[in-house]
């Protein structure tokens, strides 16, 4: 709970302020916008439960929440739509918590200079199918597609599948505005110009309200990148005998320098002996296939044809075996909504349980992924083994680097984790396991998070040694910018730069 | 007749495929009942799957529409491929023919 009580006067006021129907007090709203998909202990749900939910409609409504919040000292934490996987939205110290689902319009579509303006909490696919007719897209695409919300791609500086070809959000995010945690409004950009994509002016301060996870301010409006909507998709999924060939490969199409090239996606042996078990995409494969590439591509059909042909050639020269359309085409359309997937997993002796998901996300770079997945499985193995409610449901590789996808990727181990025998010793060895997984990504000049952001336990604690030097520049960054520390405050170790006082 | 009843549909004997994976309608996979003794199998009518099924290749499709006007095969490109490669192989024996005389 917050250290301040919100009293009935706040609440008053919060009422005048976004409007009665849109101050939510009741224990139903609180605890639905509690946790995210992420592995949560559940036994102890109610200690990161908010004091009260808001809906504001306009930035002005955000901007005199955040100022009361800030005169009374009271923790605000925005929330999109609480698809991240690493807490960012989780409320750690009760408080305010800014539900921006209601802020969904969009306000401005300039074909002329193809971009889009609009309030955050609006869904990529929904935004998509209204510029449809247009002939535009905004091609943002985590695996939550359907469910995510811009805002929380902001917050996260979220990572997308197709980014290979068309950048990440903070590529697709032409310029913002802010609210500051004092409640002031402003505009951030690559330097001024809402519409302007390259500047030299000033700091380039766009890229500071990326990924802060709603430590720094809250977004409320958005400038957005369109381009013009693919002619034509390619999705290829190849197999391998063994990993090695698999990943020699994935050098080998990561550098074929095709402009069109979205992503390529590496599974390890481990990956494939979990999607034996109950894929029907992979139940059928044959027992030698023990590694798998998956590459997409968008385009002009003039590009994309031929680009796949060579992609095809490089991956046939390089081992692989096409695993033909329909697993092709029906896995690669799964992708863009992983979040629709019933979860479960197998215990040591192969029953079924629920289980919920942990998604690592680290980057590693390319000559590194051998030894860091290596590692990886080892800790979890022992982990499974010790406490039997774990499952180790294998690692991808995913092209990280926006337009030049070949020298870092998204580093995923995936782990099943039975949430309802969760208690505090359990929960104390999951933290201690996704600690240990942390540590090897940084031995190997890895980083945390290339996707969901660093606030969960077991992450956090690693910042600063990432960060190095940098950290101490973010807590000035903070204490200037928040100086009573009511956004989002427990998050990223950042409450250190309130230490002196 | 109102209603469901699950006798009227009721499906036929699962038949095992692999190690731990059983099949009552051709493609269409489930886990061994055997490994599911924590959480209960529950028991669905022939349209019911059928209808899950159906839905879940019409969610794949409008995946595919929503992001792209038309989607490239990789077997036809493959099937270019090789029928470039046999012009390739012609040709040169042609060549190479035309030469000897």
């Amino acid at each position: 709970m917050s250290s301040v009580a919100i009293s009935e006067p706040v609440i008053d006021e919060l009422r005048a302020i976004v409007g009665p129907t849109y101050v939510l007090t009741s224990k139903t709203a609180r605890y639905n916008r509690t946790r995210v998909p992420a592995p949560f202990p559940v036994h102890r749900w109610s200690e990161f439960l908010p004091d009260i939910v808001v809906l504001p409609e306009t930035t002005e409504q955000v901007s005199e929440v955040v100022k009361l919040a800030n005169r009374l000292k009271i923790p605000v934490v925005p929330r999109a739509g609480g698809t991240g996987l690493a807490d960012g939205a989780v409320p750690l110290r009760g408080g305010i918590l800014v539900d921006i689902k209601r802020m969904d319009k969009i306000l401005e579509i300039d074909l002329d200079n193809r971009t889009v303006t609009l309030q955050p909490g609006i869904n990529m696919l929904k935004l998509n199918e209204e510029i449809l007719k247009y002939g535009v897209f905004y091609p943002d695409d985590p695996a939550s597609y359907p469910c995510s919300l811009v805002g929380g791609r902001i917050g996260t500086s979220g990572f997308s599948l197709i980014a290979g070809r068309y950048g990440h959000t903070r590529d697709l995010v032409i310029s913002m505005q802010v609210v500051l945690p004092t409640g002031e409004i402003i505009e951030v950009g690559d330097g001024g110009g809402r519409k302007i994509r390259k500047s030299s002016t000033g700091f380039h301060l766009k890229h500071l309200f990326m990924g802060h996870q709603g430590t720094l301010g809250i977004c409320t409006e958005a400038t957005l990148e369109l381009v013009p909507r693919p002619e034509a998709e390619f999705a290829a999924f190849f197999g391998y005998k063994d990993f090695e060939s698999a990943y020699r490969s994935t050098g080998a199409l990561t550098k074929s320098g095709l402009a069109t090239l979205a992503s390529v996606v590496l599974f390890d042996e481990r990956k494939i002996q979990y999607l034996r078990r109950d894929d029907e995409a992979y139940i059928p494969q044959p027992r030698n296939l023990k590694s798998v590439i998956a590459v997409s591509m968008y385009g002009a059909v003039d590009e994309v044809k031929p680009a796949g042909r060579r992609l095809m050639q490089i991956a046939k020269d390089t081992g692989g075996k096409y695993l033909g359309d329909e697993v092709s085409q029906g896995d690669w359309a799964s992708r863009h909504d992983r979040y629709a997937t019933p979860l479960h997993g197998r215990l040591l002796d192969r029953r079924v349980v629920p289980m919920c998901w942990h998604c690592e996300d680290a980057s590693i770079n390319y000559s590194n992924i051998p030894n860091v997945m290596r590692e990886w499985h080892e800790i979890a193995d022992r982990y499974i083994k010790k406490y039997g409610i774990f499952d180790d449901w294998g690692c991808f590789f995913y092209t990280n680097a926006a337009y030049k996808p070949w020298g870092d990727y998204l580093s995923e181990i995936d782990i099943g984790i039975w949430e309802q025998k969760l208690n505090d010793k359990t929960w104390k060895a999951w933290v201690n396991c996704k600690r240990e997984i942390t540590e090897v990504t940084l031995k190997y000049n890895g980083s945390i998070t290339a996707c969901h952001g660093s606030t969960r336990e077991g992450d956090a604690e690693y910042v600063p040694e990432e960060m190095g030097g940098g950290f101490e520049v973010m807590k000035r960054i903070k204490r200037v910018l928040d100086p009573n520390n009511i956004m989002n405050p427990g998050k990223n170790m950042l409450d250190n730069a309130y230490e002196e006082d | 007749m109102f209603g469901f009843q699950l006798k009227g549909q009721r499906p036929p004997k699962p038949r095992r495929v692999k190690e731990g994976v059983v099949m009552r309608f051709d493609h269409v996979y489930e886990i061994d009942p055997d490994r599911m003794s924590i959480i209960k199998q529950q028991e669905m009518p022939v349209w019911d799957t059928q209808r899950i099924i159906a839905n879940r290749w019409e969610h794949l499709s409008w995946m595919h529409n929503h992001f792209a006007d038309s989607v490239i095969s990789g077997e036809e490109l493959e099937k270019e491929i090789e029928e470039s490669k046999k012009k390739i192989r012609t040709t040169k024996k042609s060549t190479s023919r035309r030469k000897k005389r």
